[in-house]
């Protein structure tokens, strides 16, 4: 609204125009989503099955195979999935030169976290 | 906008007033449900940091895993995974309801409103399950 | 409550705003003052108040919130009549749109109790006591309910909305079949009176990049008419993280549409559509 701009409003409207991408941001929140639905599940039920059990226990099941792929497969999905919207979350509501910074300081952190998750568990499963 | 700049000299003309946005507009179950899904994920965001330590904790041996559940079961440690219960099954339910609407179906105003409410009630009793049951498994045990 | 259609008033919310400080987020220059409450009409038996945002550009003040008593026997039963009666009878400067006072213009639409809808299809009798009216929301304001459309209707341009073709111009039409029109049954009814895309919260946040639906539902329209041979450069004209995908299905669009039109399907065609060009 700067009353000294002669900027004609289409070129306002233009602005630096269509990206012409954005579609694989998009499709990849839904694939990740759709995975996250069985998974989380999984998660959830396995976590209330063994509520109050010892460390034994809870160690002993996520060194099974099934359990360890389950959840290595979890933390991608999930903090794939986390890192696309929260990018989106920043995108909507940080209008200045700190939201290139802050969307890639998200995707640092979601992709490092998802790492030391996986490791831990392959720690858990192999016994290291 | 306004193509024409102020006279030399002159003092520039007050901005136009920005008409009042979410200070006025009703909230309605499209807004509500959509903030709360975003609400729900952000705080979901900082659960999966929560469920990296406690996978690390577990990695790291019995000790620091016993730091983690003492916790988890405080008073505190509770009420934070009740609400994470809770954000948990809304944000899944109201996923789903996005994933159905990105086949372009359900935008009626009238299933935009049931599947609405239906979010709200599978949210509220998949919690209360969830909770019943983990709270009978840890009682048998 | 379950809402059927847009034309449903929803009488049973249980906020009638979010709880957020009036000046939440709101320029100095934009903050509305209380203002002064105009005389009932003397001997009038059945009277309704209005709050109505009032703003003069020659004044220099703020914006203020005015109350009107107006009398229900001396006036018609929409909300543009009690605007107009207000103009007559009690402040001639009271500035507002109208045009066709039957929802085809799509001039007179406005904030009335928290929803953006059209004066002149909105009953008096709908409305809560006192009446709440702001113009659009989101807008910057020319005078009173009066909003500057410039921004959107250059919005509109951007989507280039007409037939664009690449066959040579035939001698007579361009045929369609039934079948083919019927495919734009819902978009082209479109006014453009932006309700819809007043009320969207992410227009609010990104209006300067994010093109809101009234403009996507336009994009669909021509995106979906048989005639049109320019599918390709529209949908990468719009394949963008902020022209269309700052669209988030938050449904405000379609929940307040006053011809009862779909902008957030349009919008999710649209979203299909690029997926189905890329697979
Ligand atoms: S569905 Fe999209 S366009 Fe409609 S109100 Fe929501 S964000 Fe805005
Ligand atoms: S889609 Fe409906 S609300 Fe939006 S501009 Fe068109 S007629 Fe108005
Ligand atoms: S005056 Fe034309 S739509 Fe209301």
């Amino acid at each position: 609204m700067n009353r000294q701009s002669f900027r004609s409003p289409l070129a306002r409207a233009l602005g630096l125009g269509s990206a012409k991408r954005g579609s694989r941001h998009w499709l990849a929140e839904r694939v990740t989503a759709i995975a996250l639905v069985p998974l989380t599940v999984w998660f959830v039920a396995s976590i209330i099955a063994r509520a109050g059990s010892d460390y034994t226990a809870f160690v002993s099941w996520l060194s099974t195979p099934f359990a360890s792929v389950g959840m290595i497969l979890l933390l991608i999905a999930l903090f794939h999935h986390t890192a696309l919207g929260l990018q989106v979350v920043i995108e909507d509501y940080v209008h200045s030169g700190a939201r290139f910074a802050a969307v890639i300081a998200i995707q640092l952190c979601c992709y490092g976290l998802a790492v030391v998750g996986v490791i831990a568990i392959l720690h858990i499963a192999f016994g290291g | 906008m306004d193509a024409k700049p102020p006279p030399l000299g002159k003092k520039a003309p007050r901005p136009r007033p920005l008409s009042p946005n979410i200070q006025i507009y009703r909230p309605q179950l499209t807004s509500v449900l959509s903030i709360a899904n975003r609400a729900t994920g952000v705080l979901l965001s900082l659960a999966a940091i929560g469920l990296v330590i406690w996978i690390s904790a577990a990695a790291a041996g019995p000790e620091p895993y016993a730091v983690i559940q003492r916790a988890l079961v405080s008073w505190a440690g509770q009420v934070v995974l009740f609400g994470v219960t809770f954000s948990f099954f809304l944000h899944l339910c109201g996923g789903i309801r996005h994933l159905v609407w990105d086949t372009v179906h359900g935008f009626e105003l009238r299933s935009i409103y049931i599947s609405g409410w239906s979010v709200v009630a599978a949210s509220a009793v998949l919690t209360a399950t969830a909770w019943a049951a983990g709270l009978f498994v840890a009682g048998s045990r | 409550m379950i809402i059927n259609s847009s034309d449903q008033v929803s009488r049973f919310t249980w906020l009638k705003r979010f709880p957020i400080p009036h000046n939440f987020d709101v320029m100095p220059d934009s903050r509305i003052r209380p203002g002064r409450t105009w005389p009932a009409p003397a001997g009038a038996t059945k009277t309704k108040a209005f709050d109505i945002y009032r703003y003069d550009p020659d004044s220099g003040d703020n914006p203020r919130l005015d109350r009107f008593h107006v009398d229900l026997n001396d006036c018609g039963p929409m909300v543009l009549d009690a605007l107009i009666w207000i103009k007559n009878k009690v402040d001639s400067t009271l500035t507002f749109r109208r045009s066709c006072r039957e929802g085809v213009c799509g001039s007179c639409s406005m904030n009335m109790d928290g929803t953006n809808w059209l004066a002149c299809t909105r009953f008096i009798s709908d409305m809560a006591t006192p009446a709440t009216i702001y113009p659009l929301a989101n807008m910057r304001i020319i005078k009173d309910l009066v909003p500057d459309q410039t921004h959107i209707f250059a919005q509109y341009a951007v989507i280039e909305p007409w037939l664009r073709s690449k066959t040579p111009e035939p001698e007579k039409e361009r045929l369609q079949s039934v079948e083919e029109r019927s495919r734009i049954d819902g978009y082209y009814e479109c006014i453009l009176c932006f309700c819809c895309t007043s009320g969207c919260p992410s227009h609010w946040w990104n209006g300067d990049r994010f093109l809101g639906p009234a403009v996507l539902l336009q994009a669909w329209r021509w995106l979906n008419d048989s005639r049109d041979e320019a599918k390709e450069e529209r949908l990468d004209n719009l394949e963008d993280p902020f022209r269309l995908y700052r669209c988030h299905t938050i449904l405000n669009c379609t929940r307040t549409c006053p011809k009862g039109l779909n902008p957030g399907k349009a919008i999710a065609e649209i979203k299909k559509m690029i997926i189905e060009r890329e697979s």
